[in-house]
């Protein structure tokens, strides 16, 4: 049974599949058998959240969950978040408030930042700094991003 | 960081589940929510020939009201739990704990029944478990038996659970009235393992203290409850200085290890500290003081 | 977008790059992967020190997937060891071979590599090699390791002191007459970068053409370029280094790797691409680190709070190597060289030693030397301002070089070019309103609260040019860069260049200095750099140089190119340069109405050749430019902190935090205030929580990130940043760099705070980081609790 076996998934709207040995990781699947390479790899071992994604609609690392787990799972990646070329509000707050330098946790922060707003869509700061705290960025020490991630927030509330 | 190979087996239910674990006994490795197991898979310091996959067991996964008490299935998420009205308002303790497991993307996939299973000494639902004490119930090839917490922790990462067994659920006592709660943490960061975590639970009778529950993670092997700390309370009540005695107590009633982040006596010293921090946030609860702030 | 005189330089514009980084569409290294890629991974040494006696890589030969495995030995008439020159006196070298052989010096070294059809299959075969070792005596301590009696890292060096530097400034026999006499031993801990993307490279080899090319998560491709020609024998011309997206760097992806080397060797020898992205635990393990620093500090001053004298001796504990290219010598030596600052200091003695311990390597870390300088000099000033009762604030402001002393040579050669070092504690102590920050601090103190404010004033030399080398008698040649700037024939704009960015937004800074110099905007410039094959020669990005040598070098390209366009422009408008006008990627002639001409129109007569223009003009428009800005820039700043130590736990919040910086004129606000903010987490994480731990055996503990603690979002400050932009008169455009600022004055200031707040319970620490642990231990020592039993 450790045998690779096929695993179908729906990514970012899309049927996609492919073969993977059961201990094969999700990261390791999107990025190198689907060629979805937006979603980074910091740790693997659960920490640093760069490689999170969105497993049916909520927030988990890819780094601790094995392809085959994620079959026939609905997957939101980077690549998904925008749609036919609009940025999502979250990607134009980080791009305005400068919540990313080297760009290697972004995708992780967006990803988190998304699943957050969607639980808690008028927070405070503290709230967004303690949500925040799932995924580490070394560049930014974090206040572009908490600064976006408000503002981000405030327009999705806003709009319809 | 890769795991190893292994043979892998998703069982649909907790039937087939115990199954697979009677055929392939200590070679298997029950895989629950993952934010523990992978990382040490990952790291090769796991390398079990079989992995059995429990996350497509879907009648482990639930939240039951029964009278006076929660019943918990092994594989309901953290997250699931953190949204849960029900425990919201029935297990204010294990919910004001939750906040405290990881990060909202960990908990998306971590389980109670994982975390309760691991026996982590610094891990937060084992000492709501043992405050509250909880019946863990086991099922396996000779049937099923209810644990008592104070029984299923047994050491270092070690639980009740013999060879074949799987944990299938926890029942946790709902809240009484005049009862008040309070889980208080320190960790280096937010989302960290504690260094010292307390659970507490008092229930009053006019200004008695008619029983008080407190555990502690990250203060020894296990998660520990601190009886002798407890009966100074029901004995003394609940005023400032007994409060204070009974934390006191709480430090001595510990048996905390030394690691990288914190030595025995900064363990003790924050026993200390935390468990009069939680009585006096669960104090004002039991009073009716409303929603007392969630960090102090 | 644009200033209000129109230009781009000074305007807060987004980044350029950062489309592609927000949709998932960068390019790092690991996301690279051509067809028929091999990939690598390492045995790593589990012990500190030891002796290789056997590898028995036979059942790791046979294991699935496997193409090859390679020892140290096999290794070593491949790629020839890596030794990290320098000039200095009684500099002794430590090779760095590509995979060890005979013996392994820290945990973590490389013996020996699997390459495989997948990293999976590479990792179980690791498990299948077993290697006979034969245990030697570990040393993990720098000052142990001085003792003549002491295990040798390096039998062939005679000794693990590899380096002593030695100041003298000013009379010390006696030393000079004071009233006060302040001294204290200061220790900063070992720090990892721990940038998110964890080291990695990719190499392909054409045996028909015989180029090499190495993709790498490098901050210098030219340097590793070099390197890998020299110790792969191949010629230089040869070898292209490609680093697109850089997942962060920090300084620790500036040296040169002996994985780089292996994993090139590896390529050439299979005629394969051969990939090794490595994991967390190897980057823990083997990415160099910073600080570990004791630094035993003397200040002598007098009453009124004037400086005498100085003196400082240093141990550094540099670990196994002297990394390449930079040498065991970066760290400590600059810890001396700075440790005046920004004050006049008469009298100066100081000594710093690099140890060789069976430790991962230390490397250039982001501040280099400073982050542990100001750590000790600010610590001293604020014990000298409590000893005398004099605020602190005001005995810096009593010792800063002055205006009119500019420029300041200091008692180590270091020449401070006219700055704002007085103007940044100014601006800050306004800022914070200091005497109302004061009077909070009293009123909170009332109340039973550990509240304390700290400043970290100190200047930083940044932009270095050939005068000054990266490191003291390293021979790299740092101190120039290039610029090539393309018009094509479409009138958009390439500027290419030799520095490269892993997250410092230089593709938006440099653009916005080479639009204004072509009066063109923004979206015409392409910024690229990052491939040695088309970038002219340079080193990278390092010592917070982007901006002043890029952007020196953007300017001087850019005056050859909008010069030959204007001349162009007034042949075929036939009129004289002096009469054109520019801007939009157009010039006209002043007055003349509707006599304009497009910078496409001129690029196309540039290129239509001698026909279209002006007689005895080269074709083209194109131009390389080298820039050496010679001595470098002062970059001073004041960090001022207010925060609490929670007497009960023995955490540390921050409450407010403030900066005010001279970084010259500022290109891009947006990016310098990231730059500061950045700088100051890594600054706090080091003050706080950050620190790499090894036992005495020398197995690193916190070989994790759950161990080695990267600040998150809870656990840092908002912090307010104020430029006061005294634009640099030595560097073209008047720029200073802003890259490391951050990092060096959040130590000192934090530690400086948290003295103040323990204070009134006469603690005065003086190690880094201020874990609670150690704040309890320090408490606990002087008797402010009872342990477990009660609360002072």
């Amino acid at each position: 049974m450790a045998e690779p076996r096929k695993i179908r998934m729906t990514v970012n709207g899309q049927a996609r599949e492919g073969w993977a040995e059961p201990r094969r990781l999700l990261a390791d699947f999107l990025r190198e058998d689907l060629g979805l390479t937006g979603t980074h790899i910091g740790c693997e071992h659960g920490i640093c959240g760069a490689c999170t994604v969105l497993l049916n609609g909520e927030a988990a690392r890819s780094c601790l969950m094995l392809a085959v787990q994620a079959d026939g799972a609905e997957l939101m990646t980077i690549e998904g978040l925008a749609r036919g070329g609009v940025l999502h509000p979250l990607q134009e707050a980080f791009w305005e408030h400068h919540g990313l330098q080297c760009g290697f946790c972004t995708p992780g922060m967006l990803m988190a930042a998304y699943d957050f707003l969607r639980v808690n869509p008028d927070p405070t700061e503290e709230e967004i700094r303690e949500a925040l705290s799932a995924v580490l960025c070394r560049c930014t020490g974090y206040q572009g991003i908490v600064r976006a991630v408000k503002a981000a927030a405030d327009r999705m509330r806003s709009a319809p | 960081m890769k795991p190893p190979p292994f043979d892998y087996y998703a069982p649909a239910s907790a039937a087939e589940a115990l199954e697979l674990l009677g055929r392939y006994g200590a070679d298997a490795r029950l895989l629950a929510g993952g934010q523990s197991l992978v990382p040490l898979l990952n790291f090769r310091l796991s390398a079990p020939a079989v992995i059995i996959d429990l996350n497509r067991a879907t009648d482990l996964a639930y939240i039951k009201e029964e009278t006076g008490r929660v019943r918990l299935g092994a594989m309901t998420r953290q997250r699931a739990i953190e949204f849960s009205p029900l425990v919201k308002s029935r297990l204010p303790l294990l919910a004001e704990a939750t906040r405290w497991v990881g990060h909202l993307p960990t908990r998306t996939r971590g389980t109670v029944g994982g975390s309760l299973a691991h026996s982590d000494p610094a891990a937060e639902y084992p000492a709501v478990a043992t405050a509250l004490d909880a019946e863990l119930v086991v099922r396996g090839p000779a049937g099923e038996r209810v644990v008592p917490a104070a029984e299923f922790f047994l050491g270092l990462m070690t639980t009740a659970l013999q060879p074949g067994e799987m944990l299938v659920e926890v029942r946790l006592p709902a809240l009484a009235s005049n009862s008040g709660w309070a889980f208080e943490e320190f960790s280096r960061r937010h989302g960290d393992f504690a260094i010292v975590g307390i659970a507490a639970m008092v229930t009053t009778e006019r200004d008695r203290c008619r029983s008080a529950r407190l555990a502690a993670c990250g203060a020894g092997p296990v998660a520990v409850r601190l009886r002798g700390a407890e009966e100074i309370l029901e004995q003394g009540g609940l005023g400032d200085l007994n409060i204070n005695a009974a934390a006191a107590r709480a430090a001595e009633l510990v048996d905390p290890s030394a690691d990288l982040h914190a030595s025995v006596e900064y363990r003790r010293h924050l026993v200390h500290v935390l468990t009069r921090r939680a009585l006096k946030r669960a104090l004002e609860r039991a009073r009716g003081g409303g929603a007392a702030p969630l960090r102090s | 977008m644009a200033t209000g005189d129109g230009k781009l330089v000074g305007a807060r514009m987004r980044r350029v790059e950062d489309r592609r980084f927000l949709t998932g569409r960068g390019t790092y290294v690991a996301d690279y992967l051509p067809a028929r890629t091999l990939h690598a991974a390492f045995l790593r040494a589990e012990h500190a020190h030891a002796k290789i006696l056997a590898i028995d890589a036979a059942a790791a030969r046979a294991s699935a997937g496997v193409v090859a495995v390679v020892t140290g030995a096999e290794m070593a008439p491949l790629a020839r060891a890596m030794v990290a020159a320098s000039t200095m006196p009684g500099y002794k070298v430590t090779p760095i071979p590509a995979l060890a052989a005979g013996i392994v010096r820290y945990v973590g070294e490389a013996l020996a590599a699997v390459v495989a059809e997948s990293r999976y299959l590479a990792e179980d075969a690791l498990e299948r090699i077993g290697v006979e070792y034969e245990p030697l005596e570990a040393v993990t301590d720098a000052s142990a390791a001085l003792a003549a009696d002491a295990p040798l890292v390096h039998e062939e060096a005679g000794s693990n002191l590899l380096v002593t530097r030695e100041f003298a400034c000013g009379s010390f026999d006696p030393p000079p007459p004071a009233d006060l006499v302040i001294k204290e031993r200061f220790r900063f801990h070992r720090h990892a970068a721990i940038a998110i993307e964890p080291r990695g490279c990719l190499a392909e080899y054409n045996p028909g053409s015989g180029e090499l090319t190495l993709h790498s998560s490098t901050q210098c491709p030219g340097l590793v370029r070099s390197a890998l020609a020299l110790h792969l024998d191949l010629p230089e011309h040869l070898v292209r280094v490609v680093a697109a997206d850089v997942g962060g760097g920090f300084g620790a992806k500036s040296s040169t790797y002996p994985e780089e080397v292996a994993v090139a060797a590896l390529a050439r020898m299979l005629e394969r691409p051969v990939r090794w992205v490595s994991d967390r635990r190897e980057d823990l393990l083997t990415t160099s680190q910073g600080w570990d620093e004791i630094i035993d500090a003397e200040l002598r001053v007098n009453h009124d709070g004037t400086i005498v004298a100085l003196s400082a001796d240093v141990i550094g504990d540099i670990g196994a190597y002297s990394v390449y290219p930079w040498t065991a010598v970066i760290e400590p030596i600059q810890v001396v060289s700075f440790m005046p600052g920004p004050y006049r200091v008469p009298n100066y003695r100081a000594r710093a030693r690099a140890v060789a311990t069976n430790k991962a390597p230390t490397g250039p870390y982001r501040g280099v030397g400073r982050p542990p300088a100001a750590f000790a000099m600010e610590g001293l000033i604020d014990r000298a301002a409590r000893r005398l009762g004099i605020d602190p604030v005001e005995l810096r402001m009593r010792n800063f070089v002055r205006a009119e002393e500019f420029p300041y040579k200091t008692a180590t050669g270091i020449v401070w070019d006219r700055a704002g070092f007085i103007e940044c504690m100014k601006k800050t102590c306004e800022a914070l309103d200091y005497p109302a920050a004061r009077a909070e601090q009293e009123r909170m103190r009332a109340a039973g609260r550990l509240i304390g404010i700290g400043f970290g004033s100190y200047a930083e030399l940044t932009g270095i040019g050939s005068a000054t080398p990266a490191a003291p008698g390293m021979r790299v040649p740092a101190g120039t860069e290039a610029a090539t700037i393309r018009v094509d024939p479409s009138g958009t704009v390439s500027a290419i260049f030799g520095v490269a960015s892993h997250g410092q937004g230089l593709e938006t800074a440099l653009g916005q200095v080479v639009a204004d110099e072509l009066e063109v905007p923004l979206e015409d410039v392409r910024v690229r750099f990052g491939d040695t094959a088309f970038t002219p020669y340079g080193t990278g990005s390092y010592a917070s140089r982007g901006a002043v040598l890029g952007g020196g070098a953007a300017i001087l390209a850019g005056r050859v190119i909008r010069d030959k366009t204007r001349r162009i422009a007034a042949h075929l408008l036939e009129t004289e340069p002096a009469a054109l006008e520019a801007g939009g990627g157009e010039l006209w002639v002043r007055g003349g109405a509707g006599r304009r001409i497009k910078l496409r129109d001129i690029a196309q007569a540039a290129y239509a050749g001698a026909k279209r223009l002006p007689r005895g003009m080269e074709p083209g428009l194109e131009a390389t430019v080298f820039y050496d800005p010679y001595y470098g820039t002062a970059t001073p700043a004041t960090h001022a902190v207010m925060l609490e130590v929670d007497r009960e736990t023995c955490a540390v919040r921050i409450l407010r935090y403030v900066v005010a910086d001279d970084c010259g004129r500022v290109i891009n606000p947006l990016i310098v205030d990231g730059q500061i903010e950045g700088g100051v987490a890594q600054g706090v994480g080091g003050a706080l929580l950050e620190e790499i731990r090894y036992d005495e055996a020398g197995q690193l503990l916190t070989g994790s990130l759950m161990d080695y603690l990267v600040p998150g979002a809870p656990e840092l400050p908002n912090v307010e940043t104020h430029h006061l932009e005294a634009e640099s008169q030595v560097t073209l455009g008047g720029f200073r760099g802003a890259g490391e600022s951050g990092t060096i004055g959040a130590p000192a200031a934090i530690a400086n705070g948290i003295a103040d707040a323990l204070a009134p319970l006469g603690l005065e620490p003086a190690e880094l980081p201020l874990t609670p642990e150690r704040i309890f231990q320090l408490c606990a020592r002087s008797g402010v609790y009872r342990l477990a039993t009660g609360l002072a």
